[in-house]
């Protein structure tokens, strides 16, 4: 790699890498797939830097390579899974900082009630702050599609966090405090389990 | 509930907002430059080539200086660390290594993983596998199915239960939920993950950027030494007895210093004449993890215990009052 790629290549993790792990982190099961995930779309623009497009577009081009990347890890993964459930001689189970947090479970919640597109476009636009347009360019559909899913994505997800919270509310009012857990965490966000 | 709150609720969970983030960040570079410097030293196929000893032979002084020159460069960028062209024909053989094991482990293979503890046996676990048939066999003491292995033949799984004498035939796979993460399909997919897929890629690429050495055998292999980063190999996290625990390949958790994910594992790779690895061993402490490869592509196929009982039928006549 000549050293203007080489400089480039900095650049580009200096730039979006804390965006890639942000998508990264979002979306994997563990922080440590995050890692792995953002290490591979790094890994990818590198080995394809002359294929990197330039300035904003870089960015954007960086979280269509992240929405495959995950896809693979997500194929992956299950495979993992079943290895460690059949082989595992002890229990595990990814620790979530949701545990802690029930409004952060209730919005994992709401969003794994999403559709698959439903959810990762608002996150693209909620999280990363990209544009119809972006958003439609890292889905492979045009602008106006990527506006109307994201309108009807932010229908439902509000919908659906308000009757998730409105249960929520309603359960701790109606049991005993000895039942309600001290965590409610059940939430799935691109394979979280 | 306004709307904007339920998006308050939902910009408050961006990874970004969390303390660790720019930990996160850095150990996302940490990574990449690590892969980047590993795929740097073995990108150049054309500039070398495998004696059939299993060590690395420049195809042209020239060649070899350029490709050394370039990895060197890359290294020196990204890694900060002093590496010796030598150094790198042993990452690359390594990293050949690890690719020809996988490819021979594809249609079928053995290997045996223990745990040792002050040379004493704290697990132990043999997998064999050919096509779509596997068979895995517990020896740890103690542990649930110690000594009673696990068969999947012509998918129609065996195991043992306490209630019969022998083997029983638990049903045919394809009643497994494929939901539930334990079809053999996937069993299978995850045990060539580890004997020589991402896994072995992995601790490849940490030996190979933290400094590696070779001792040629008198048999002919090479053992390559390193150090890996007990985060590299257990890189499975969970939750144990309200601890969090990490879990090596094949299914043991981390004690000790391999539970830190930053402490330098002593790891030891030998390869065979063949260019094949034979096996791992990684050591801490009074702690020893070793993956003993063997017969991989030449595992005879696996057979189907005799005079198994048929839990299925069994619960069958016992409904029907016979």
């Amino acid at each position: 790699m000549s050293e203007d790629r080489r400089q480039r290549f900095d650049g580009l993790f200096a730039a979006y890498g804390p965006d890639i792990v942000a998508y990264c982190g979002w979306r994997a099961p563990s922080p440590t797939d995050a890692q792995d995930a953002a290490a591979d779309v790094f890994l990818t623009a590198w080995r394809r830097i002359d294929s990197v497009p330039e300035g904003e577009a870089a960015r954007v081009w960086l979280y269509a390579t992240a929405r495959r990347v995950l896809a693979n890890q997500r194929r992956s993964r299950r495979r993992h899974v079943a290895l460690r459930e059949r082989l595992a001689a002890e229990p595990s189970a990814i620790p979530s900082s949701d545990a802690v947090n029930p409004e952060a479970a209730l919005v994992h919640e709401a969003l794994a009630r999403l559709g698959v597109l439903d959810r990762e476009v608002l996150l693209l636009s909620e999280g990363e702050g990209l544009s119809p347009a972006q958003i439609g360019t890292v889905l492979g559909c045009i602008a106006v599609t990527a506006r109307g899913r994201l309108h009807r994505a932010r229908r439902r997800f509000r919908s659906i966090f308000e009757e998730l919270s409105a249960e929520e509310h309603g359960e701790r009012h109606s049991r005993p405090v000895s039942e309600i857990p001290a965590t409610s965490v059940t939430h799935t966000v691109g394979g979280k389990t | 509930m306004s709307r904007s709150e339920s998006f308050e609720a939902l910009r408050g969970t961006n990874p970004r907002n969390e303390a660790s983030f720019a930990e996160a960040v850095d150990a996302a570079g940490a990574e990449v430059r690590l892969r980047i410097a590993t795929a740097r030293a073995t990108d150049e196929p054309r500039l070398r080539r495998v004696r059939p000893g299993g060590r690395l032979l420049g195809a042209s002084a020239a060649g070899v200086a350029l490709a050394a020159g370039a990895v060197v460069a890359v290294f020196l960028t990204v890694v900060s660390s002093g590496v010796t062209p030598g150094v790198e024909n042993a990452a690359a053989a390594i990293k050949k290594a690890a690719t020809l094991t996988a490819a021979s482990a594809e249609q079928s293979g053995t290997v045996t993983v223990r745990i040792t503890h002050d040379g004493q046996l704290w697990a132990s676990k043999a997998i064999r596998w050919n096509g779509n048939d596997v068979e895995i066999s517990d020896h740890s003491h103690g542990g649930p199915s110690s000594g009673s292995p696990l068969l999947v033949v012509n998918g129609l799984l065996y195991g043992h239960d306490p209630q019969h004498e022998g083997w029983v035939q638990l049903g045919p796979v394809s009643s497994i939920d494929p939901g539930s993460g334990t079809t053999p399909a996937e069993q299978l997919d995850a045990i060539r993950q580890d004997v020589g897929g991402t896994t072995l890629r992995r601790m490849v690429a940490a030996m190979s950027a933290n400094g590696l050495t070779t001792k040629d055998q008198r048999d002919g292999s090479t053992v390559y030494g390193g150090t890996v980063a007990a985060g590299q190999i257990a890189r499975e996290t969970g939750f144990k007895e309200g601890q969090t625990i990490r879990v090596f390949p094949f299914g043991y958790v981390a004690h000790g210093a391999a539970a830190d994910p930053a402490s330098l594992l002593d790891t030891a790779v030998t390869v065979g004449s063949q260019g094949v690895i034979r096996n791992i061993a990684v050591t801490w402490g009074a702690w020893t993890y070793t993956v003993v490869y063997s017969s991989l592509g030449s595992t005879p196929p696996l057979v189907a215990p005799a005079h198994a009982t048929s839990l299925l039928e069994e619960r069958m006549r016992a409904a029907h009052g016979r």
